[in-house]
C-alpha cells in the first residue's frame, strides 16, 4: 500500500518544520487515506517523431512543443505518457470532510497531492523495472516549464483516461478528480542528467503557492 | 420534455422479441468490441470515432457484419461519445452521426433478426457535485441521443460504462422520459469491487431496476476472470436479466495489446454465467473471434437460476442498506418546533442543515428522515437543494418527508440512490399522486395508517387502512418490499389507551402482512416529565411488537443504547459484537444530583477557559463552556464575542502571520470559534431575536474552476470571525456573481481562481462587478493570482490566504 509522506504533505500546506503534533496528525490523515483510496495509474510508451513544431507520439495526436520538451527528450527515441489519479473517491471524500472538519480537509487535500506524486513514483518504478537497459529522464507535466496545458485532452484521449481511469478534463483544462497528474518520461539509451525539478524552469514560478511561502515543492537544481 | 417518440414499430418488436429471448432462459449473446477492433484497423487512439459513420460508414457496417456472423444478436451502435458534448468539439451534431450510425447497424443487421441497441456512454464530464454539469443538463444531453436513436428505428438502448451513479441515473431517466424501447443498463467496476466513484453493485443494481432498466450488469474495466463475485452481488440484488460485457483483461502498456486470449476469455466468462449472468458479450480488446467461441462455449447451457434476495433496501451509491433488521431513522432534519431549524431554511442557510445531519449520521442514524416543510419555504425548490447538499457530504440514505407531492418528485428526481417516502395515507387521492412518483423514481414509501376519517382508535382499523395502502401500491407495481406502515404514535398523555393499539397494530402489521413498520417514537412523551425515560421505554416496548424502523433523535445517546441493547435480545446482534464494541470501555455511573454545585465559568474551570478551548482548536468545549457561560448569566451573546472569541481568534491569526501557527490550527481554532457561535445563534433564536451578524460578503470561485477548497477555507475563517459568508460556490459565471452583489446589495465581493485558464473569467467578473450602480469592493486570491494581477484587473484587494481576507473584511466591513 502507498502512503503519502508526512512531512511532504505538509510541505504542500506551507509548513516548512513541523511541530510534532501537526506531524502525527497529518501522519493519520495519510494512513486513513492510504485506507481508503491508492492511486491508480495508466501509462503508454510511444516513439518519438520529431517534427518542426516538437515531438509527436507515434500512435496519438500529442504533439509535445516548446523548450521543456525539447530539452527533455533530446536524447529520447521513445517516451511514456502517463496519467495517475487518486479517482473520485477522493473528491467525495474531501466534500464531506470540508462539511464536518476544514482542519481535517486541508490536511487531506495535502496528502492527497503527495499520495498523487507517490503513485507517480510508483509508475515510474513499474517503468525503470520494465526497461532495465533504458535510461528516464524526470517526469515533466503539462503546465510545467513551457509544456503547455492544451496538451491535457489529448494526453487523455490517447491514455482513455476517462474508460481506464475516470479521468475527465473540463473545458478549462482542469482535471477531474481533482488529484490527477499526467506527465510525459523520456526514454533514452543514455544516462539522463537534465532535472527539470526547480523553480527556475517552472511557468508557475511568478505565482506559486509554495514559493510564496518560502518552499518549494521538489528538488532545485 | 415528456415528448415520446414512438414512429417505428421495430420499437415494439424489439421489446416484445427481447422479452421472448429473456424468458426463454436461454442466453442472449450481444457483440464485442468497437473502439479497439476500429484501431486494429488503422484509426488512431484519441481520435473521434463516431465521426466514422459518416466518414467511412463501410468500416463500420463491416465490423458490426462480422460480429453479426459470429452469432451476435444484439449489435451496439458506434455510438459510445457521440453525445453533443463530446462531439461539439469534432464539430459533428448528434442528430446526424446517431441517425447514421443506427442506419448503419440496421443496414447490416439486414434480416438476420439482429437487434439494433443504441450505444449511450458517459457524457465525457462529471456531474454535480464531483464536476460541475447539472443532473438536468445530463438528462437533456442524453435525451437528444435517444431521442435521434429511437427515431432512427433502434430497437433497444444500451446505456454503458458508467461509473457514476448519478449519471447512469440520467440517462435512464431520459430514455425512460423520451422513448418506450427497452433499456440495458450497465458500469464499469475497478478491482476494489467498486466503481471510480464508489458505487457498489448491490446500489447500482437496486437503484436502476427501481428506475425501469430492463436489464441491468457490467461491462468494461476488468476481465471476465475479476468480475463473477461482482455479477452474484448484482443478480443478488435483482430481478432483472444481468449483463456481462468485460474487458479482454488488461491491456499492455507497450503494444496496447489486451492480456487475455479468446479461450481464457470465455473460459472465465462460464464463471460470470454461473454467477447470474444471462446476456453475454466482450468490450474493449474483444473481436468477433471471442464472440464465436462464446457462443460456441454456451450453446446448450441453460441460464444458472437466479438469487434475488429480495427484501426491503435503500442506498446511496457508497451505502447499501439492506433492511433485514432494526435500523435508526434519524428525526433532526425537520423545522417542528426548532427555531434555529426554522430560521435556517428561511435564510437559505444549508450549511446548518448539512450540520444537523452529520451529527445525526455521526451519531449512528442509518437513515436521516429530511423534512423541510415550513411557512414561507417553498419546498419543491427548497427539498432538492437539501437532498443534493446532504448528499454531498452524507453517505446514509435519506427518507424525504413532505405532503407536498411536487417537492416529492423534485427532491426524488435529485436523490442518488434509492429513497425512502414519508409519506402516503389510506386516502385514495394521495395514493393516486403520489404511488406514480414512488414507482417511477423507484423508491419505498411508508404509509401513515389514517384516512378522511382520521386515526382509527383501534389496532384493528389501522391494519386495515395499511392493507388498503399495501393493496394500492402493489397495483402500481410497488412491490411489498417498499411499502413501510406507520401505525402511528400517539401523546400518551392526551390518550392514554392508544399506546397499547399503537403497539397491537405494529405487531399486526408485522406478522399478517410482513410489512416493515415505522414509528416516530418520540411523539409518546409529549407533556410528561422525564420524557426521555418514557420514550425509551416504550421505545424497546415498541421494538418487541415488531417495530423495525423507528424514527427517534440518535443523538440521544440512551435511544440507541436501548436499540442496540434490543437488537442484542432479538438475536439480532450476533454474538453481542455491536454491542461489546459500543460498550467495552465504558464505565456505566448512576448519577447523583446534586443541588448547589457551582456554576462552570467561561473564564476558566480547572484551568480551561472558552480562549484556550478555542486556541487548541476543542471544538465541543469550546461550545460547552459558550453555553455554561450564557447559561450562568456570566456573559451575554454579545459580550462572548466580543471578549472571548475575536480576541482567541486574533491571537490565532497572528501566530499563522508569524509563521508559528500553521493552516490546520488555524481551522481548527476557527472551528472551535464557529461551535461558540452556534451556540450563541441558537441562544438568540430561542429568544425571537434578531441574529448578530458583523456584514455580509460574497465569495465565489470563478467560472472553469471547480477546485475550491481554497475559497471555502476562506468562508470557514470568515465566518468565524462574524462574517455572513453567502458562498456562490464554484464555476460561477461573472453575471451570477454580479447579480448576487447587486440583489443582496453586498459591500465586499471575494473571488478565487486556480488556473491561468480561468483568470480571464476572474478578470471579466470583476469587471461585470465594477460596472454595477453602487460597485462593492472585490478581493481577489487563489493560486495563480498575484498581486500585480489584481491591480491589473481592477481588484481593490489582493489576498495572499485566509487570514488576510479576515484583515481586508475588517477594513471594508468593520
Amino acid at each position: 500500500m502507498l502512503r503519502p509522506d508526512p512531512d511532504e504533505s505538509l510541505r504542500y500546506l506551507g509548513v516548512p518544520e513541523p511541530p510534532e503534533d501537526l506531524r502525527r496528525r497529518a501522519g493519520a490523515a495519510g494512513e486513513a487515506l492510504a485506507g481508503l483510496v491508492q492511486p491508480r495509474y495508466t501509462y503508454r510508451i510511444c516513439g518519438l517523431e520529431r517534427r518542426e513544431e516538437g515531438f509527436l507520439l507515434a500512435g496519438t495526436g500529442v504533439l509535445l512543443t516548446g523548450s521543456t520538451a525539447a530539452r527533455m527528450l533530446a536524447d529520447c527515441r521513445q517516451a511514456a505518457l502517463l496519467a495517475c489519479t487518486l479517482g473520485a473517491r477522493f473528491d467525495l471524500k474531501l466534500l464531506a470532510l470540508q462539511a464536518r472538519d476544514m482542519a481535517e480537509a486541508a490536511l487531506w487535500d495535502a496528502c492527497g497531492s503527495a499520495l498523487a506524486e507517490a503513485g507517480c513514483e510508483a509508475a515510474e518504478a513499474e517503468l525503470a523495472a520494465r526497461f532495465p537497459e533504458l535510461f528516464l529522464t524526470d517526469r515533466f507535466s503539462p503546465g510545467y516549464g513551457d509544456l503547455p496545458l492544451t496538451l491535457q485532452p489529448d494526453i487523455c484521449a490517447a491514455l482513455d483516461a476517462g474508460r481506464r481511469l475516470g479521468v475527465h478534463v473540463s473545458e478549462s483544462l482542469l482535471m477531474n478528480p481533482v488529484k490527477t497528474v499526467t506527465a510525459v518520461i523520456g526514454l533514452s539509451d543514455r544516462p539522463q542528467a537534465a532535472r527539470i525539478r526547480g523553480c527556475a524552469y517552472c511557468q508557475m514560478r511568478e505565482t506559486c503557492q509554495l514559493r510564496k511561502g518560502g518552499i518549494r515543492c521538489g528538488t532545485e537544481n | 420534455m415528456e415528448q415520446r417518440i414512438e414512429t417505428r414499430s421495430q420499437g415494439e418488436n424489439g421489446k416484445g422479441c427481447l422479452k421472448e429471448i429473456l424468458a426463454q432462459k436461454s442466453f442472449l449473446l450481444l457483440d464485442g468490441g468497437m473502439g479497439t477492433v476500429l484501431q486494429q484497423k488503422g484509426l488512431t487512439p484519441g481520435g473521434v470515432p463516431e465521426l466514422l459513420n459518416l466518414t467511412n460508414p463501410e468500416l463500420i457496417r463491416s465490423v458490426h457484419r462480422d460480429y453479426i456472423d459470429a452469432g451476435s444478436r444484439v449489435i451496439y451502435t458506434n455510438t459510445f461519445g457521440a453525445n453533443s458534448l463530446k462531439l461539439a468539439r469534432a464539430g459533428a451534431d448528434t442528430a446526424s452521426v446517431v441517425s447514421a450510425a443506427v442506419a448503419i447497424a440496421r443496414e447490416a443487421a439486414g434480416d438476420t433478426g439482429t437487434l439494433t441497441a443504441l450505444d449511450v456512454g458517459p457524457l465525457g464530464e462529471l456531474l454535480e457535485p464531483m464536476g460541475s454539469l447539472p443532473f438536468e443538463r445530463a438528462c437533456e444531453l442524453f435525451r437528444e441521443m435517444i431521442a435521434a436513436g429511437t427515431a432512427a428505428g433502434a430497437d433497444l438502448i444500451a446505456i454503458e460504462t458508467m461509473t457514476d451513479l448519478q449519471e447512469a441515473r440520467a440517462a435512464l431517466l431520459a430514455a425512460k422520459e423520451c422513448s418506450s424501447l427497452p433499456v440495458f443498463v450497465t458500469m464499469s467496476f475497478d478491482e476494489t469491487g467498486r466503481t471510480f466513484t464508489g458505487c457498489t453493485a448491490a446500489s447500482m443494481a437496486r437503484t436502476l431496476e427501481g428506475l425501469g432498466a430492463d436489464a441491468v450488469g457490467l461491462n468494461c474495466s476488468l476481465g471476465p476472470d475479476k468480475l463473477a463475485p461482482l455479477l452474484r452481488e448484482v443478480s443478488e440484488n435483482t430481478r432483472l436479466p444481468v449483463i456481462a460485457k468485460p474487458n479482454a483483461g488488461l491491456p499492455d502498456p507497450v503494444d496496447g495489446r489486451y492480456d487475455m486470449g479468446p479461450e481464457d476469455f470465455v473460459q472465465a466468462m462460464l464463471a460470470c454465467v454461473e454467477a447470474g449472468a444471462s446476456i453475454a458479450g466482450g468490450c474493449c480488446g474483444t473481436t468477433p473471434d471471442y464472440i464465436r467461441r462464446l457462443k460456441a462455449a454456451l450453446a446448450g447451457r441453460r441460464a444458472a437460476p437466479r438469487r434475488y434476495a429480495g427484501g426491503s433496501f435503500l442506498c446511496t451509491p457508497v451505502c447499501p442498506l439492506t433492511i433485514d433488521g432494526v435500523r435508526v431513522v434519524g428525526e433532526r432534519v425537520n423545522p417542528t418546533g426548532k427555531k434555529r431549524f426554522q430560521q435556517a431554511l428561511l435564510e437559505n442557510d444549508l450549511d446548518y442543515i448539512l450540520d444537523v445531519a452529520v451529527e445525526q449520521e455521526e451519531a449512528g442514524a442509518h437513515i436521516l428522515d429530511v423534512n423541510v416543510g415550513f411557512p414561507g419555504v417553498d419546498e419543491a425548490d427548497m427539498l432538492p437543494r437539501v437532498v443534493k447538499k446532504l448528499q454531498s457530504a452524507v453517505s446514509v440514505p435519506l427518507q424525504l418527508d413532505s405532503s407536498n407531492p411536487d417537492a416529492l418528485e423534485a427532491g426524488l428526481r435529485v436523490y442518488c440512490g434509492k429513497a425512502s417516502v414519508n409519506s402516503v395515507n389510506g386516502e385514495p387521492e394521495v395514493l393516486e399522486r403520489v404511488l406514480p412518483i414512488v414507482k417511477k423514481y423507484g423508491a419505498a414509501v411508508v404509509g401513515l395508517t389514517l384516512d378522511k376519517q382520521g386515526i382509527p382508535q383501534t389496532a384493528e382499523g389501522r391494519v386495515a387502512i395499511a392493507r388498503r395502502i399495501l393493496d394500492a401500491a402493489l397495483a402500481h407495481g410497488i412491490p411489498g418490499e417498499d411499502v413501510w406502515i406507520d401505525c402511528l404514535t400517539l401523546t400518551v398523555s392526551a390518550q392514554q389507551d392508544q399506546a397499547q393499539e399503537t403497539l397491537k397494530a405494529v405487531r399486526a402489521v408485522r406478522e399478517e402482512l410482513g410489512l416493515q413498520t415505522l414509528l416516530g417514537v418520540s411523539n409518546i412523551s409529549f407533556g410528561l416529565p422525564n420524557r426521555p425515560l418514557i420514550t425509551r421505554s416504550f421505545l424497546t416496548q415498541a421494538l418487541g411488537a415488531g417495530l423495525t424502523l423507528p424514527i427517534i433523535n440518535p443523538n440521544q445517546r440512551e435511544m440507541l443504547d436501548a436499540v442496540s441493547a434490543f437488537r442484542v435480545l432479538s438475536g439480532e446482534d450476533s454474538q453481542c459484537r455491536d454491542y461489546i464494541e459500543r460498550f467495552a470501555g465504558v464505565t456505566v455511573r448512576t448519577e447523583v444530583v446534586s443541588s448547589g454545585a457551582p456554576a462552570p465559568s467561561a473564564a476558566g474551570e480547572g484551568g480551561k477557559s472558552l480562549e484556550s478551548a478555542i486556541l487548541k482548536g476543542l471544538k465541543a468545549d469550546a461550545g460547552r463552556l459558550a453555553r455554561e457561560a450564557l447559561a450562568s448569566g456570566e456573559a451575554d451573546e454579545l459580550s462572548l464575542v466580543e471578549t472571548h472569541l475575536i480576541p482567541a481568534l486574533d491571537r490565532v491569526g497572528d501566530g499563522y502571520e508569524k509563521g508559528t501557527v500553521f493552516l490546520p490550527q488555524l481551522l481548527s481554532a476557527a472551528q472551535a470559534a464557529q461551535a461558540v457561535f452556534e451556540v450563541i445563534r441558537s441562544s438568540i433564536a430561542a429568544k425571537g431575536g434578531a441574529p448578530v451578524k458583523k456584514g455580509t460578503l460574497i465569495v465565489a470561485t470563478v467560472q472553469g474552476d471547480i477546485h475550491d477548497i481554497g475559497k471555502n477555507i476562506v468562508k470557514t475563517v470568515l465566518e468565524n470571525y462574524g462574517y455572513e459568508v453567502l458562498d456562490l460556490g464554484r464555476d460561477v459565471p461573472p453575471e451570477a456573481v454580479a447579480e448576487a452583489a447587486e440583489h443582496r446589495k453586498v459591500r465586499l465581493v471575494g473571488l478565487s481562481a486556480l488556473m491561468t485558464t480561468t483568470l480571464p473569467a476572474m478578470e471579466e467578473t470583476v469587471r461585470q462587478l465594477k460596472a454595477l450602480p453602487e460597485p462593492p469592493v472585490v478581493f481577489v486570491g487563489g493560486a495563480v493570482v498575484t498581486p500585480d494581477y489584481a491591480g491589473r484587473i481592477g481588484a481593490d484587494y489582493y489576498a495572499r490566504d485566509a487570514r488576510q481576507s479576515v484583515e481586508i473584511a475588517k477594513e471594508v466591513l468593520g
